[in-house]
């Protein structure tokens, strides 16, 4: 009998209670792992040249737009190193249930600013000179079968066009791939001045802009002072880091942040409590089998093993499922959710983290049955029952 | 171990009813000496609450004197730290209850090899350990089956063979037929008796059957602190 069949055994006595205290952790690890995708999503984009990126956009509210003619004035503050603009499109293909995340951008500067798309320079010459093309992630690619050269109608949801139409044509003239799994492969990019020139109202305006700041600018200076042009006029700015800009956008649903740390805290302590429980209980029932085997010449420490182990088990069962279904659901969620927040996926030092975490909780929930067996009197014990 | 001989000296035990007194304290022993020869079946008797049980926990390294010492084969184990102790019990001593405390979860070979996972013996050489002690007691045809599938007797049958599995010297059986039949109790004395006649193993076992200390070579009588050599001849001699 090794140790490790003994902790299965001991484990598996009552089925039912070990099943229901490890769906418990499995529902409490569900959780924390959707979460933790979430938080990978909202912090993913950090690093690389995202960190020396501001959004600007108008102060009142993204579906305002700001005068195309800002660019050159946040181009003038110093520290900044580029700035571009973009406008959002609200496209879809066909009907209204194949929303796609489109936007207008301008077309000589977006793509040296977002170099995390990567698009060959052939491509990108070819798009350049074809005022009806668009740039498309490959995953768009695969999931319509679009090539280069289609031609594609898509309509907007926001935009009419001068012929008094929602539905826009448009030709592949590339297919961007991404640097990283973080990075969104199902957007569509198409020119501005295609855009401005097209639509039926709102031209020489923009949805926001894309500014890059030198690596020693201050960060909040520039923040500031970009704001600070625009105080007093009727279409006032705020900047923010492009970090801060997508967890805005996240958070207009919920304040994610703080939805992560109620739930982890609550789900946790809930997690000890039930788990602790059913350890104290299960070590309680076997009293005189743990006095038993102390008389045979167990040592304290190496029950306490074998209940810390027991601990363990559980939760790492409860874990393992948790984090399965975790992690089955984030990729739908992800599918859904692609247009709106990209990088919804778990990183793996997240593993060792939970790994981690299923390894203290274990040296929580068998710390009292730990002192009852270091405190418990063989001779008490095994005397009473007789 | 040099011999096996069991010696308690001046032994003084008392336990406090409550925490919180000092003066409200019961004497169970009050200098008691006793020597048990290696190779014995002792037949430890008397009323409730004579302390049959304690002395037999004192012997067995499961509770300290308050004062006093308890020297088996020469070693004072009263001295001994919780450590020492476990490992001097898994070395030396075997334990029969009246209650089996068999692991429900594990088969009766399972329960048998369990002492045996504290020895340097690998997996092969515990299960053959195991076998041979049930095969001792006549349950190698019950190896495969669980606590819950034997009767009474044969639960007790595999207890014992579980504390002779790591052969030790000393068996200390604390009312082992108390809750069975007469005919089953016959049975397991009988078997006790053949591993001290055949194996030598020294036996202290405590009991209120007078019925079972005919099998034992010596009886102690607590009330009386007399001792007779055959215990279904009653002539007690005061110590």
């Amino acid at each position: 009998m090794s140790l490790f069949e003994m902790i299965i055994k001991n484990s598996f006595r009552k089925r039912i209670r070990f099943a229901l205290t490890a769906l418990s952790v499995a529902v409490a690890f569900f959780l924390l792992t959707l979460l933790a995708g979430i938080d990978h999503a909202l912090n993913s984009n950090i690093g690389g040249n995202s960190q020396f990126r501001l959004m600007t956009s108008h102060k009142v509210s993204m579906t305002q737009s700001l005068p195309i003619n800002y660019q050159k004035k946040i181009a003038k503050v110093e520290g900044v190193k580029a700035v571009t603009y973009a406008s959002w499109f609200g496209g879809y293909f066909k009907n209204e249930k194949n929303q796609l995340a489109m936007s207008a951008v301008e077309h000589t500067s977006y793509f040296s600013l977002f170099d995390e798309y990567l698009i060959s320079q052939p491509d990108l010459d070819s798009w350049k000179k074809n005022r009806i093309g668009i740039v498309i992630g490959q995953g768009v690619a695969t999931e319509f079968g679009w090539k280069l050269g289609d031609k594609i109608p898509l309509s907007s949801s926001i935009w009419m066009n001068k012929q008094g139409s929602f539905s826009w044509e448009f030709v592949v003239a590339a297919i961007y791939q991404t640097k990283g799994a973080s990075v969104d492969d199902k957007r569509i990019f198409f020119q501005h001045r295609y855009f401005d020139k097209s639509r039926a109202y709102g031209r020489n305006n923009a949805s926001w802009f894309s500014t890059q700041i030198t690596p020693e600018a201050n960060l909040d200076l520039i923040t500031n002072q970009v704001d600070a042009q625009f105080n007093n006029s009727s279409f006032a700015t705020r900047t923010t880091s492009e970090q801060v800009f997508i967890k805005e956008q996240a958070q207009q649903f919920a304040d994610m942040a703080m939805v992560i740390k109620v739930v982890l805290i609550a789900v946790f302590f809930t997690l000890l409590l039930i788990v602790c429980n059913t350890m104290v209980q299960a070590i309680r029932e076997r009293l005189n089998e743990i006095a038993m085997m102390k008389a045979l010449g167990f040592s304290s420490f190496n029950l306490i093993k074998q209940v810390y182990l027991e601990s363990f088990f559980l939760l790492s069962s409860g874990a393992f499922i948790g984090c399965l279904l975790a992690n089955i659901t984030l990729s739908q969620v992800q599918k859904l959710m692609s247009n709106f927040l990209s990088g919804i996926t778990i990183d793996p030092s997240y593993y060792f983290y939970v790994f981690c975490l299923v390894l203290f909780a274990a040296f929580i929930c068998s710390f009292f049955p730990a002192l009852t067996i270091k405190r418990l009197m063989i001779s008490n014990t095994l005397g009473a029952k007789q | 171990m040099m011999n096996n001989n069991i010696e308690l000296k001046a032994i003084n035990k008392t336990y406090q009813k409550s925490k919180n007194s000092t003066d409200n304290q019961v004497v169970v022993h009050d200098n008691f000496n006793l020597k048990i020869n290696s190779g014995e079946f002792v037949a430890l008797m008397g009323p409730s609450g004579m302390g049959k049980s304690t002395l037999l926990h004192l012997i067995g390294g499961l509770d300290k004197p308050t004062s006093g010492q308890v020297i088996i084969g020469g070693e004072q184990i009263n001295n001994l730290n919780e450590s020492q102790l476990t490992r001097w019990r898994a070395d030396n001593i075997g334990f029969v209850f009246q209650s089996h405390h068999l692991l429900p979860v594990l088969t009766a070979q399972a329960n048998v090899e369990l002492p045996l996972a504290l020895t340097h013996l690998n997996k092969s050489q515990r299960k053959h350990h195991a076998a041979t002690a049930l095969s001792l007691v006549s349950m190698a045809d019950r190896a495969k089956h669980f606590p819950k599938e034997l009767s009474g007797g044969q639960e007790q049958r595999v207890a014992i063979a579980r504390a002779i599995v790591s052969d030790p010297k000393i068996l200390l059986c604390d009312e082992p037929t108390g809750n069975l039949d007469r005919k089953t109790a016959d049975e397991i004395l009988s078997l006790l008796a053949k591993l001290n006649k055949e194996y030598g193993k020294t036996i202290v076992m405590v009991t209120h059957d007078l019925k079972a200390a005919e099998y034992a070579s010596k009886v102690i009588n607590l009330e009386t602190y007399t001792y007779d050599l055959k215990a279904h001849n009653v002539q007690e001699a005061r110590l």
